[in-house]
């Protein structure tokens, strides 16, 4: 597997013109964006939800404690699921 | 058949605008002048043709959805699920009351895009529909400089574009650039790109122009040569790659080069839905011009989830049942089903036929033919017919 490098000290947010919002039909998290829309799984939700000016490490953190779960194994998740949305321009790195 | 639930609603709000862009997908005529054209596979069920004209007419003279009428539209499409909205037209902007549409929609949760020329647009408009809750805005160029884009436009447009960008984006409104492309214009690629990222967008659409409407009756003057398509092709490719990460590049290939057909949306009746200005349904924009005999009916007599469930309109190509050889056999059919109903209309009379531009299609041999025409002529440039408004009763003056 591919190592995924982002800093802990990054913030991520959602790109302007993207909304996360959910799908009153499913009651799913849904990332809604210029012609588009992603379903969330609830990993992703639990992440996005929390790209509000939190750096990595502390969205680590926050999960690590909620959930309480090992933090080196969450942080993994966090990164790949953060560099596969930002791959497609819906988290820019702030 | 399980019905699914739509996620996106094209609302034309009106069909007038102050271009005249001979590719126009809008109808070029209205009022029921098509509706006598007989359903080639009717076998007794198709509407009675002199109600469908009568209808039709009446309709043209009640004019355009008012307000209220949009936003009972607005409210039952949120019911059904859907959770975009695109304003378009015609040029949205048109109407007065596209501010008043856009905080509706926003107010009903839906993510709401603009999809304009930018006429029209000045910056008391621009705060307005930010303020409104706006959440993107897809503005369309005809060219790299103002020479060719306003002879494409047929009206002095394109300063006044390059100035609604600049608004646009200082009011951090995100931004999209449309662009279509075809014969006359397909060399300036490189300076099209150019022009996208000078003006900061974060998208940019490069559409091959496809043949409805306008477009359709334009084909000769419009459709490129397949030494401009294939150099095209190049730079947009190289495009892509360089601008990786800064801006997304969507480059709509021209079909006709094709060997296989584009995908129609996500199927017919799957995840879209139109409405047009005088409050008809579509199962896609172009099929009311395309597909004459399809019985479209008409929010102003029919809920909206009446009719994406019920209306023949909305099943006769759902799923793949409908299909014929070759497509009912071939493993892609649930990837392109089929390519586009309008297009196997408008080239084969029958909308169920296979896209002809598909190379299975036993009428492949009509886009081949329109094909060498245009690479084996020498007038590049010929006369195209400008887009006019269509005479339908506006309700707001
Ligand atoms: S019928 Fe053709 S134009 Fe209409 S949505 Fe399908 S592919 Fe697009
Ligand atoms: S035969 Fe039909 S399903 Fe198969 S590739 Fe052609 S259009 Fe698509």
């Amino acid at each position: 597997m591919r190592a995924i490098t982002i800093s802990g000290s990054v913030q991520p947010r959602l790109t302007s013109g993207v909304r996360l919002q959910t799908d009153s039909v499913t009651s799913k998290s849904v990332l809604l964006y210029p012609e588009g829309i992603i379903e969330l799984n609830e990993t992703a939700h639990e992440i996005v939800s929390r790209c509000d000016g939190r750096s990595v490490a502390e969205i680590v953190q926050a999960l690590a404690k909620e959930y309480d779960a090992d933090a080196a194994a969450l942080a993994s998740d966090v990164r790949e699921t953060l560099f596969d949305l930002h791959r497609r321009k819906l988290i820019e790195w702030t | 058949m399980r019905i699914p639930r739509p996620y996106a609603l094209l609302a034309e709000i009106t069909y007038r605008c102050p271009l005249h862009c001979p590719y126009c997908s809008n109808p070029t005529h209205y009022c029921g002048a098509t509706a006598s054209v007989a359903d080639p596979e009717a076998d007794g069920r198709s509407a009675d043709p002199t109600t469908a004209l009568s209808t039709t007419r009446a309709i043209a003279e009640k004019g355009e959805l008012s307000a209220e009428e949009w936003k009972r539209v607005i409210r039952e499409a949120a019911a059904l699920g859907v959770l975009q909205i695109g304003f378009s037209g015609g040029e949205p902007l048109a109407r007065r009351d596209l501010e008043e549409l856009v905080r509706f929609a926003r107010e009903a949760n839906l993510y709401t895009n603009v999809i304009t020329s930018g006429i029209g647009l000045d910056g008391n408009r621009v705060r307005a529909l930010r303020s409104a809750g706006l959440d993107s805005i897809q503005l369309s160029f005809q060219s790299d400089e103002s020479s060719l884009a306003d002879e494409i436009a047929g009206a002095s447009a394109h300063r006044r574009k390059l100035d609604v960008a600049a608004k646009i984006r200082d009011a951090g409104i995100p931004l999209s650039l449309n662009f279509v492309i075809h014969r006359r214009n397909i060399d300036r690629l490189r300076r099209i790109i150019e022009l996208a990222e000078s003006l900061g967008a974060q998208r940019v659409e490069l559409a091959n122009v496809q043949f409805y409407g306008w477009a359709f009756l334009n084909r000769a003057a419009l459709l490129p040569t397949r030494e401009q398509v294939i150099r095209a092709r190049e730079i947009a490719a190289a495009a892509k790659a360089r601008l990786a990460g800064t801006i997304d590049i969507f480059y709509v290939l021209p079909d006709y080069y094709e060997t296989r057909p584009k995908p129609c949306l996500n199927g017919w009746g799957q995840r879209y839905l139109t409405v047009n200005p005088i409050g008809d349904v579509l199962p896609c924009p172009t099929a009311s011009s395309a597909i004459p005999y399809l019985r479209f009916e008409n929010v102003r007599t029919r809920s909206l989830d009446w009719i994406w469930q019920e209306s023949e309109s909305f099943n006769r190509f759902r799923g793949t049942e409908w299909m014929p050889e070759p497509c009912r056999s071939c493993p892609q059919k649930e990837i392109d089903f089929g390519g586009c109903r309008c297009q196997a209309a408008l080239l084969t009379g029958n909308a169920a036929n296979t896209d002809p531009v598909c190379e299975f299609s036993p009428n492949r041999a009509l886009v081949d033919a329109v094909l060498r025409e245009i690479n084996s002529s020498s007038d590049h440039v010929r006369d195209w017919i400008y887009r006019v408004n269509p005479n339908v009763k506006s309700s707001v003056a």
